[in-house]
């Protein structure tokens, strides 16, 4: 029967099922009882420079501490890297990608950067859309994202793979030669060879939309910055209501994942739920959650971290280790947390 | 006082093999007497002697201070004693109410009347059982309840109940207790043989043990505890070997690979989205009530039952859809469920223990010839027979022949002589003696040791608590809780599958 159901799926309809957050990734209240690092607005992405943390909130890039501003920009920022030897890459919500001031053209929605052996490595979200239209890309079902290779000394720029799912996140795997990137739309991790060719399946079947890949020292973090929700998946699959909803509404009020936790009474079931074993538990699977994992080298999860329906700290968006904890901006909840190692499931 | 039944060195051999041996019981008017002992240890021949069922061999039985000697059940009820069997003896095919006052029809029957009469009577006994229903069309609970109704419906002045609570869930014991007790109000003697022995310590007057066919002891039950009663049982203490372990996080295993996920799956009401993981390497308890939808989901998944054609969900083994058919598909991919009806469904009971191992490599394609070869069963056999330790005079012995504890491992045995990668133990347990629980244990742990993924499913807290790596409750058709075994208590996992 299993050969038969894509074709059954045509008449009878594909069944919306969302994989079980179990195993390693067991719902706690970690990112709730971290200890706050320090309150900003919209915090997205932190890189380490040095022994400084540095972090991207709206157009400016800050320090965490002191609080001072670093640089400020023409746009938001949608990600930050930095290589070995201090250059700081920056990519803008206008499509602008530079290192150290040094402008790289081409990108529509650059989403994730890295630099490695002398290149600097760009995931571009989607061909159509700005990165801070993620949601617009979703409900369109665009799959246009692609990950890049430009040679800072050349600038020579070398598509590795293309056709993606709002690629949004990546991290080198050297010891494979492979890059492991963040397939949004498709919830899952895939690996692509460093010379670029087919994308894998690392971790596919992801529970929520993936982000940002970090190293850590045994293996990576993992940032997922919404949960897959029953609702959103089957207006995906309704194209005529969803086409007429993005034709009719204005986006904010679209049946689509969501950074923050809605305080609106237009969201009642968001709000609304039961308390069960003194866990709150929501009438409707929620449209924001927070979760954060830790994987193992070979990118299965082994520990993770959540802020639950009823949580602060939702819309995680980009973690990284430091001094024996991990340190992680919560986009849609304003903060930077703290969370120690020994927390979360496992 | 005068004992309502008194045996008197009462014997009852098969071929020549005692299973009972000059054994003295006495039943007190108005007492409730618990029967205790391992499987095989002579509880059920001794009550069917009681209840005309077999006749003993030597021996003799008063019966309220007059010799007796049942020919067959029907004698034994016309003289007030009944006995509720461990597998119920309703027609299938008769309704609830109609059982309940077969053999008293008249010449003309009014329907109605009957179902207004047994209406009246279950709600009087508690019993939530609509009367009109088929009986075929009732789960083991609910027939149970028929039967337990039946019995005492004919008045009977003493009754017998083999392992009755066994299918019952929490709410429904507390019921059956109840309504032992109000039957004991009304000076009904009431002998009960059960496995739980919380059930035999708080609920009976006397206890009763026996081994081997022997009778060990017999006393008031508050001379008894837990240890106690196992140690006369087994002549050794499993109690606290078996269900008081203490468990840290360091003494469960570490998850392995996800073999299985289970998305959304939903088949009519009683499975209903219901979503989850089953890892490799460990054993996962699921605990739910009757009608939580555990036993289906599982049954879904190896390809006994169908999940819904329209939106039924998704089920993924080793990263793979799968939606099998018929079970045999589901074994070839390595899934094989161990029932919880190991009499309906478990073994071909008239057939030998060599036959049924070989069956089970046979279902799978195992075996290496394409013909039947005697010497490949008898290979397998031994060494099923061995690892799990069947206590039988040969491999030739019929299942039937058995104890409850020899066929359960014969069961698994079956099952695992197929090379599973995930195994569902469901009530692996039930109606298993102590010393055989203790046992069966020991290997389903060493089967999440060597890394296969095992799931158990269980009605009994304790033995979920014990066993598991990993605690997931059913309530409604679905998983609602995920609790590790190191912080679960009995009344977190109740709170959880109740409400």
């Amino acid at each position: 029967m299993t050969f038969l159901d894509p074709i059954l799926d045509l008449f009878r309809g594909k069944a919306v099922t969302i994989p079980p957050m179990d195993g390693a990734l067991k719902p706690n209240t970690a990112l709730d009882e971290a200890e706050v690092v320090v309150a900003a607005l919209a915090p997205d992405n932190i890189v380490r420079r040095g022994d400084d943390l540095l972090y991207s909130s709206g157009p400016e890039i800050r320090h965490i501490a002191p609080k001072t501003v670093v640089a400020s920009y023409g746009a938001d920022i949608t990600a930050l890297a930095v290589s070995d030897d201090g250059k700081l890459a920056v990519a803008l919500d206008d499509g602008t990608v530079t290192v150290d001031g040094r402008e790289i053209d081409g990108f529509t929605c650059p989403t994730a950067l890295a630099i490695h052996g002398g290149a600097l490595f760009v995931c571009n979200g989607s061909d159509q859309v700005k990165p801070s239209a993620w949601a617009s890309d979703l409900m369109h079902r665009n799959r246009s994202g692609s990950v890049w290779r430009v040679d800072l000394a050349s600038g020579q720029r070398t598509k590795l793979a293309g056709g993606l799912g709002f690629a949004n996140g990546l991290a080198i795997d050297e010891a494979n030669s492979r890059i492991v990137v963040s397939e949004s739309w498709r919830h899952r991790l895939v690996a692509i060879p460093m010379a670029g060719g087919r994308a894998v399946d690392v971790l596919p079947r992801l529970p929520a939309y993936p982000s940002r890949i970090t190293p850590a020292e045994d293996g990576y973090l993992l940032c997922l910055f919404a949960p897959l929700n029953r609702l959103v998946e089957f207006v995906l699959q309704e194209d005529a209501y969803r086409l007429d909803m993005m034709r009719e509404m204005d986006s904010q009020y679209w049946i689509a994942p969501s950074l923050s936790p809605a305080s609106s009474f237009l969201e009642p079931l968001q709000n609304g739920g039961v308390v069960s074993m003194g866990v709150f538990k929501p009438w409707s699977p929620s449209r924001s959650y927070g979760l954060v994992a830790r994987l193992d080298r070979s990118f299965q999860p082994i520990a993770s971290y959540h802020s639950r329906a009823n949580g602060r700290f939702h819309g995680m968006t980009s973690a990284i280790a430091h001094e024996g904890a991990i340190i992680a901006t919560s986009k849609g909840g304003n903060h930077i947390i703290r969370i120690a190692a020994a927390e979360g499931t496992s | 006082m005068q004992p309502v039944i008194e045996m008197k060195n009462v014997t009852k051999s098969y071929r020549g093999v005692p299973a009972v041996k000059n054994v003295d019981f006495t039943l007190r008017k108005g007492e409730i007497h618990a029967l205790l002992g391992e499987n095989g240890a002579g509880k059920s021949t001794l009550t069917k002697i009681m209840a005309g069922v077999v006749e003993a061999t030597s021996g003799e039985m008063l019966h309220n201070g007059k010799t007796v000697s049942f020919e067959s059940p029907f004698e034994a009820l016309q003289n007030g004693i009944a006995m509720v069997f461990q597998e119920t003896s309703l027609v299938p095919s008769l309704t609830v109410a109609q059982n309940i006052y077969l053999g008293e029809e008249k010449f003309l029957n009014r329907l109605r009347g009957i179902y207004i009469a047994a209406q009246q009577f279950l709600q009087s006994l508690n019993f939530t059982v609509d009367p009109t229903a088929t009986v075929a069309t009732l789960g083991a609970a609910k027939r149970q309840m028929v039967e337990i109704a039946r019995a005492v419906h004919h008045k009977a002045d003493v009754i017998i109940f083999d392992e009755p609570t066994a299918t019952l869930t929490p709410e429904e014991k507390r019921h059956f207790f109840a309504l032992m007790r109000r039957l004991q109000k009304s000076g009904v003697s009431i002998v009960f043989i059960s496995h739980a022995l919380e059930e035999a310590l708080n609920h009976a007057d006397r206890i009763t043990i026996l081994r081997d066919g022997e009778l060990v002891e017999s006393g008031p039950a508050a001379e008894f505890d837990r240890d106690a009663v196992v140690r006369a049982m087994v002549g050794r203490t499993l109690s606290g070997e078996i269900y008081n372990r203490r468990r840290t996080a360091s003494d469960l295993r570490k998850r392995g690979k996800q073999i299985l996920s289970v998305r959304d799956v939903s088949m009519g009401s009683m499975v209903r989205n219901n979503s989850f993981s089953i890892f490799e390497g460990q054993i996962t308890g699921i605990f739910g009530l009757v009608g939580s939808g555990r036993t289906e989901t599982f049954k879904i998944i190896s390809g006994i039952y169908k999940r819904d054609f329209l939106r039924g969900g998704e089920v993924v083994f080793e990263g793979k859809p799968v939606r099998y058919v018929v079970p045999v598909h589901a074994v070839r991919d390595g899934i094989i469920y161990v029932t919880e009806d190991r009499k309906l469904e478990g073994f071909f009971e008239t057939m030998s223990i060599a036959e049924n191992f070989y069956s089970g490599a046979l279902a799978a394609g195992l075996t290496t010839s394409k013909v039947v070869s005697y010497a490949e069963m008898h290979e397998i056999a031994a060494g099923w027979s061995k690892r799990l330790d069947v206590k039988a005079i040969n491999d030739n012995a019929r299942v039937v022949e058995l104890s409850g504890g020899n066929q359960q491992k014969v069961v698994i045995g079956k099952g695992l002589a197929q090379r599973p990668r995930l195994v569902i133990f469901d009530e692996p347990t039930r109606g298993v003696d102590v010393g055989a629980i203790a046992e069966i244990h020991r290997f389903i742990n060493q089967l999440a040791d060597d890394g296969l993924a095992v799931v158990v499913i269980s009605s009994y807290l304790p033995e979920v608590m014990n066993l598991s790596d990993r605690i997931l409750v059913c309530r409604q058709g679905r998983v609602v809780e995920e609790i590790s075994p190191v912080e679960a208590t009995e009344e977190m996992i109740m709170f959880a599958a109740v409400h």
